[in-house]
């Protein structure tokens, strides 16, 4: 049975497009968490490509995870501190390892030790795209952070992942109570049965039998998305979080939260290069401001809301 | 009033929305699903013109209906008949966007036909109708419709700017599609 004494909470940040900066909110949200006094650690699951340890100018950790799947090696033996008090990390491998060639096994097995990991908080780092690695990964956490920018391409592929990973959920949930095939069967004849888009299969579902019904609502019912927008330069921008909740609500069907933004700031990259955590620097950016409020929303489950005046169209 | 949340639900409001949040509420989502911004483009084929059609009907049908019973529930009240003037020009205060629907929710509390409006401004009622709408269309150069507001708001007694500003935009918007 699993130890209710300890509340370890797991965020992971995914969103599909790469570069929309959710190594740089993941590092940035984790630091937020620990300076409050939370024993957090990241974890970077970019196996293609992880560079977290860049955002707090650290050179790349001698272990990473290859050395978890590859070598054995303990998940404890692979933490690193970052310099920040109760913030630690664990890097993803870095190169050596065909990312998506990690088994069934191994993928259990990490999610079995992730959880075992002594903190308050483990944040995610998940890069790019959509593998199934990636999305069950993601599937994993307490709190689905997605994090996009205001581009169409960003949004787009934020879109898309969201609707992989709800699709992904619903497969697995049926298949966990012996309806192996149901969801893809509807999915497949899916002319038949009207269903044009994932919404409609999500209310084809809600109306099934009653076994279905039930399913669905005790199971997806929990299934909510939080959205953080990166790179903002105008108020209009802060908006674009408040349409796409909107959108994903009113036309994926899907559970959506806005939890908030972060402003376009050159001292973000400045800080990388210069080998230093932007969070601990840069007092004056609004964006340590807007990362702390994005934060405390995520954990207190609040809404960012948007300005009334930002919402009626009066700020160009 | 199980029906007057649904349509509350719909605009995405609290129950203890003023009319005036009615309103821009519904200005609001009129102009984002109308318009061609990229969190709407982004959505591809789950937003098909189809479905898009559907949902603005869906959109203005909650929003004259929550006109039709906050008036409803207005003249069920003790107020005398007399004082429908001073109400109407009081409702009309509160209005600030300027849609094809709401122009007819504007005309029919009024009590003003179509036709009526013709024999005072000449503008063929099927123009009306397809202002009221927002069948854009119908008007493939800017300065007709532009005249036919001017005249129509007049006719409503609606300050001709605002309702310009407030209309001609979206027009814009899918013209430039
Ligand atoms: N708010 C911001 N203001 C300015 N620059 C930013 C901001 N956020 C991120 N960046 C810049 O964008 C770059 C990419 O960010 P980041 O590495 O966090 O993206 P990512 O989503 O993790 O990318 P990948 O998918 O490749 O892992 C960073 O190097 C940083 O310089
Ligand atoms: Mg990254």
């Amino acid at each position: 049975m699993e130890d209710t004494s300890k509340h370890t909470e797991i965020w992971a940040v995914g969103g599909g497009k790469g570069g929309t900066g959710k190594s740089f909110i993941t590092s940035s949200m984790g630091t937020c968490l620990a300076l409050k006094g939370q024993k957090t650690l990241l974890l970077d699951a970019d196996l293609g490509g992880a560079n977290l340890h860049n955002f707090f100018g650290l050179i790349t950790p001698k272990l990473s995870l290859t050395d978890f799947f590859e070598k054995r090696a303990m998940l404890q033996d692979l933490i690193v501190h970052t310099g920040i008090a109760n913030l630690e990390l664990i890097t993803g491998s870095t190169g050596s390892l065909d990312s998506e060639s990690i088994n069934y096994a191994q993928k259990q097995k990490l999610f079995r030790h992730i959880r075992s990991l002594e903190a308050d908080k483990i944040l995610i780092d998940l890069g790019g795209g959509t593998h199934i690695n990636t999305l069950d990964t993601f599937l994993l956490a307490d709190k689905m952070i997605v994090v996009t920018a205001p581009e169409i391409t960003a949004i787009e592929n934020m879109y898309q992942f969201v609707k992989s990973v709800y699709y992904r959920k619903l497969k697995s949930i049926f298949k966990s109570y012996d309806l192996n095939t149901v969801v893809q069967d509807i999915w497949k004849n899916r002319t038949a049965h009207n269903i044009r888009n994932l919404k409609d299969l999500i209310g084809y579902l809600k109306q099934g039998s009653d076994r279905i019904h039930d399913i669905f609502n005790l199971e997806m019912s929990g299934f909510v998305v939080h959205i953080i927008l990166n790179e903002v330069r105008s108020p209009k921008d802060i908006l674009i979080g408040e349409n796409l909740k909107r959108a994903c609500v009113n036309f994926l069907g899907l559970q959506v939260v806005y939890s908030g933004y972060a402003s376009y700031d050159e001292a973000v990259h400045k800080s990388i290069n210069n080998k230093e955590a932007f969070m601990l620097f840069n007092r004056l950016s609004p964006v340590i401001k807007e990362i702390r409020q994005l934060t405390e929303n995520i954990e207190t489950e609040t809404c960012f809301s948007a300005p009334e005046d930002i919402l009626d169209g009066r700020i160009p | 009033m199980e029906e007057y949340h649904d349509y509350l639900e719909l605009l995405e409001l609290s129950q203890d929305s003023t009319p005036a949040d009615i309103c821009r509420r519904y200005r609001y989502l009129k102009n984002l699903y109308s318009g061609d911004s990229i969190e709407i483009r982004a959505l591809n084929n789950d937003f098909s013109e189809e479905i898009r059609a559907d949902f603005l009907l869906r959109l203005d049908d909650a929003f004259k209906k929550l006109n039709e019973l906050s008036e409803k529930s207005r003249d069920g009240a003790t107020r005398p008949r007399t004082d429908q003037d001073d109400e109407l020009r009081l409702w009309l205060t509160q209005i600030d966007c300027f849609t094809g629907s709401i122009l007819r929710s504007i005309r029919e509390r009024m009590k003003v036909e179509l036709k009526t409006v013709f024999a005072a401004t000449r503008i063929q009622t099927h123009f009306l109708e397809d202002i009221e709408g927002e069948v854009f269309e119908s008007f493939p150069a800017e300065v007709y419709l532009r005249s036919y507001l001017i005249e129509y708001a007049r006719f409503l007694s609606l300050d001709t700017q605002r309702v310009l500003n407030d209309y001609l935009p979206r027009y814009r918007g899918r013209a430039a599609k």
